[in-house]
């Protein structure tokens, strides 16, 4: 039985629909939410559900499939492939550099240092009780931050 | 397969020289969903009627579902659906007999869909129509239209006077046509853009009775952006031109555009050559629009308006930027100057 999935869409953000329920399905394969061989809504629920053009739910399982997420079979529906990768490592940074670039911009019109900024994130991450262990992340961090 | 609905070269000028649509080309395939926009008398209902056979185009032609309405069988025109802006229904008629009288006259009619959109939309049976609300009245005509089970779906503003909550409703049974075993394919125009994000498949944007922008409403969201450019001297470097650009403001060193760029590659290049810092924003079909007919002066009738081509913006999801007429790509607003000539209609 798959887990109940929240998704949401938002017709502010300028990313194309059918991205943005890729990148939820993603983040919740990511996640451990959804695991290998869980099925996922039928076309028809889904653009019921979220009020959105069948068409564009069919682009994103399309296009799912192809990433290697999820596999479709025929009369029977989605499901989430036996060895649905997590997220690669470019494929994460791309995630975060949509938000980093907001933030980038706000931090360079308020002149705020990057070490200062990477610390707003650190603090931020540490409420949210995230892994601390990645040496990676400030270095990424300040990465963005320059760009 | 042939496209459910095509139009060439649909021209339609009213008394007095008022130019409403001028060489309108448009193709519409089967179970797609197309979304009208433009601004107020842009040509979007003179276009519908023209379609639907309501008007006479003065040149070009029309084909829904394979043929001319004017000449199509009873059959066919059964098929179809339209529903206009100021839709009048005979008021003195309820819920009850306007469903009655409609069902005599189409084959599809399908009482089950009337009678749930009636509960979804707490419509009353038996209440005059005349006595209802404006947006009642229009939910009781669309409720007419949706029950004929219409292969072919015409909606001028459908959504104009409805609450928010009839709003969306009205929005899932369209899906809901569309998930239909017979399917369904939609024409309308709107002003609510944010819906047709949801909704349509495509959009073309309305000016002065053509379609100078069309595309996949994927295409729009994934390759429009509005993109900044800092360069690092005092000035723009004369000969930059920015990419893509539907239009643009220079100010000192920096550019501020709106463009169609297919992928993130063209900011690389910039940012290399230049040594520019560039940041690129997301924006909505709305956005797109409001920038792209922002600061547009509201031009007098103008009678002539095939003196003056245009330019038009394909937006097809081949790599690559077409503009086909007029080069709108330069920095410092050539889009304004390219422009369509100006004219009117009365929609």
């Amino acid at each position: 039985m798959a887990p109940k999935l929240h998704l949401q869409i938002d017709p502010r953000s300028g990313v194309p629909v059918y991205r943005q329920m890729m990148d939820q399905m993603k983040y919740y394969v990511a996640g451990g939410t959804l695991r290998p061989g869980d099925q996922l809504p039928s076309i028809r629920e889904l653009a019921l559900a979220l009020s959105v053009n069948p068409t564009t739910v069919v682009k994103a399982y399309t296009e799912l499939e192809r990433d290697g997420v999820i596999t479709m079979k025929h009369g029977r529906g989605a499901f989430v492939a036996a060895d649905a990768a997590r997220l690669t490592n470019e494929e994460q940074v791309e995630a975060l550099r949509r938000s980093a670039k907001h933030l980038a911009v706000e931090a360079a019109q308020m002149h705020v240092p990057s070490p200062k900024v990477v610390r707003v994130v650190c603090e931020e991450l540490e409420a949210l009780g995230a892994d601390k262990t990645d040496a990676e992340a400030p270095l990424k961090f300040s990465v963005v931050a320059g760009d | 397969m042939p496209p459910v609905i095509s139009a060439r070269d649909l021209t339609k000028t009213f008394r007095g020289g008022i130019v409403a649509v001028s060489g309108l080309d448009l193709e519409i395939e089967a179970g797609v969903v197309y979304g009208l926009i433009g601004r107020n008398g842009a040509g979007k209902t003179t276009t519908l009627r023209l379609l639907m056979g309501l008007l006479r185009p003065d040149r070009g032609e029309v084909r829904i579902l394979g043929g001319d309405l004017w000449s199509a069988p009873r059959s066919t025109r059964h098929r179809i659906a339209y529903v206009s802006q100021g839709q009048q229904v005979p008021d003195w008629m309820s819920l009850t007999d306007l469903c009655r009288y409609a069902a005599h006259f189409y084959d599809r009619w399908d009482r089950d869909i009337a009678r749930d959109l009636a509960n979804r939309w707490d419509l009353p049976w038996n209440h005059a129509i005349g006595r209802l609300s404006g947006g009642q009245q229009r939910l009781a005509a669309l409720l007419t239209a949706l029950a004929t089970r219409p292969g072919v779906l015409l909606l001028d503003e459908p959504a104009a006077g409805l609450d928010p909550i009839a709003r969306h409703s009205l929005n899932d049974c369209l899906i809901e046509a569309l998930l239909r075993s017979d399917g369904c394919t939609i024409l309308l125009s709107t002003h609510l853009i944010g819906d047709l994000e949801r909704l349509a498949t495509r959009v073309g944007i309305m000016d002065r009775g053509r379609i100078v922008a069309a595309g996949e409403v994927d295409d729009w969201q994934r390759t429009v952006r509005k993109a900044q450019v800092v360069f690092p001297g005092e000035f723009v470097p004369r000969e930059f031109n920015m990419p893509g650009a539907l239009r643009s403001e220079t100010l000192g060193p920096v550019i501020t555009a709106i463009c169609r760029a297919p992928d993130d590659t063209v900011w690389d290049a910039i940012r290399t050559r230049y040594g520019a810092r560039i940041n690129v924003f997301p924006l909505t079909l709305e956005e797109v629009f409001v920038e792209m007919f922002r600061d547009r002066p509201t031009d007098p009738v103008n009678p002539h308006p095939g003196d003056n081509e245009g330019e038009f913006i394909t937006i097809s999801g081949q790599p690559g930027i077409r503009v086909d007429k007029g080069d709108t790509c330069r920095v410092g607003g050539a889009f304004q100057s390219t422009a369509p000539p100006a004219q009117r209609d009365r929609d």
